[in-house]
């Protein structure tokens, strides 16, 4: 499985990184915003994103829709790992159609539970 | 205001005026003969005066405060290489804390891939069903197991003190941020001196102020959750949420 992880911060994709490889991903790349990680993802045969939220150039809720946008890459399921906690922009993510949600910071365990719900229910 | 008011002089004003003249107060005088000839315009004259005073007053007073300006022309640029300095330093410290992590990461898994591998003979031994063959196999093994794990534990250890000697960040990141918070509070302090001058109360505004956020949302990390009740408190809160909206 071929997952992208987009953060602005190198040190925040270094431990999703680290977790992800935990929990058995080993083909990771990476992206520093939604306008580095949007063409990476038409470009390659991506089955899994990661993306923070607050990032400079394209945010991880416009990329999210931007992926929803695209028939190519609609299909992908993307996790939102962000410090953004306001109730508005939860909701937004949903309805833009987020497959995960998780507020930093975060634990290994919380991360490993989203991902086990997320591809239960795509399986 | 019509033609035929202006230069109207009354008895009265003008008996006030030869008294001030007669007991030499010519400003007096000067200032009844520019009523006598304009006088709704003496009074607009005299509140212009009056706040142009005021102006002067309040632009005296700024330049006076040279604090005001070494704030922003030394103390606030200082303040930016400070936090960058913060930036920094937390992140070569997250960074260096990784990098031991991660190169302790395969050290641990040769260690337990090595016991799971002397794991079904030493059971044998135990259950006194091992042969000579497998006996000699398993101290050899057992042997390497001792010799490796002796050799990184120790490995590991001088590790470990480097990511404890890694955390020195927060001391000094600690004096720098607070040393921001004094400037900030005192950025604060010359602001409301400057509202103040103005005549806006600090405390009449205050009430009305809410932080603007960005157009995009965007926040970053909320730092006090306890008195908002329009931001998550903790995953458990996501969760609920987003299974109310049927996620």
């Amino acid at each position: 499985m071929k997952v992208l992880v987009v953060d602005d911060f190198s040190t925040m994709r270094r431990i999703v990184k680290n977790l992800l490889r935990d929990l058995g991903f080993t083909n990771i790349q990476e992206a520093d915003d939604g306008s580095t990680a949007l063409p990476m993802l038409q470009g390659g045969d991506f089955d899994f994103v990661v993306t923070d939220w607050n990032m400079p150039g394209m945010q991880g809720i416009d990329l999210l829709k931007a992926i929803r946008a695209d028939a190519s890459l609609s299909h992908i399921p993307v996790l939102l790992i962000t410090a953004e906690a306001k109730k508005e922009q939860i909701v937004m993510a949903a309805q833009a159609g987020v497959n995960g949600y998780i507020v930093k910071p975060f634990t290994a365990a919380t991360l490993k539970t989203k991902l086990d719900k997320i591809f239960e229910r795509l399986a | 205001m019509s033609i035929a008011m202006v230069g109207h002089v009354s008895l009265e004003q003008a008996k006030s005026l030869v008294e001030f003249l007669e007991i030499g107060q010519q400003e007096k005088a000067d200032a009844l003969i520019a009523e006598i000839q304009n006088p709704t315009n003496s009074e607009l004259f005299a509140e212009i005066g009056k706040l142009t005073r005021q102006l002067h007053d309040s632009l005296t007073n700024f330049q006076l405060d040279s604090r005001l300006n070494d704030l922003a022309t030394a103390d606030i640029p200082d303040a930016k290489e400070r936090l960058n300095y913060v930036i920094t330093r937390t992140e070569e410290a997250a960074n260096k804390t990784m990098d031991v992590v991660e190169s302790i990461f395969p050290v641990v898994d040769n260690i337990a891939d090595q016991v799971r591998a002397v794991n079904p003979a030493w059971t044998k031994l135990m259950n006194n069903e091992i042969d000579l063959k497998e006996f000699k196999t398993l101290c050899a093994d057992i042997d390497t197991l001792l010799v490796t794990t002796g050799r990184e534990t120790t490995h590991i250890h001088s590790l470990m003190t480097d990511v404890l000697m890694a955390q020195d960040f927060q001391d000094l990141t600690g004096q720098v941020i607070r040393k921001v918070i004094d400037l900030v509070r005192e950025v604060e302090d010359s602001l409301i001196n400057m509202l103040t001058a103005f005549g806006i109360s600090a405390e009449q505004t205050q009430g009305k102020s809410a932080l603007k956020m960005a157009d995009n949302l965007v926040e970053g990390p909320i730092v006090n959750k306890e008195n908002r009740d329009d931001v998550v408190e903790d995953q458990d809160d996501v969760d609920d949420l987003l299974s109310s909206l049927g996620f």
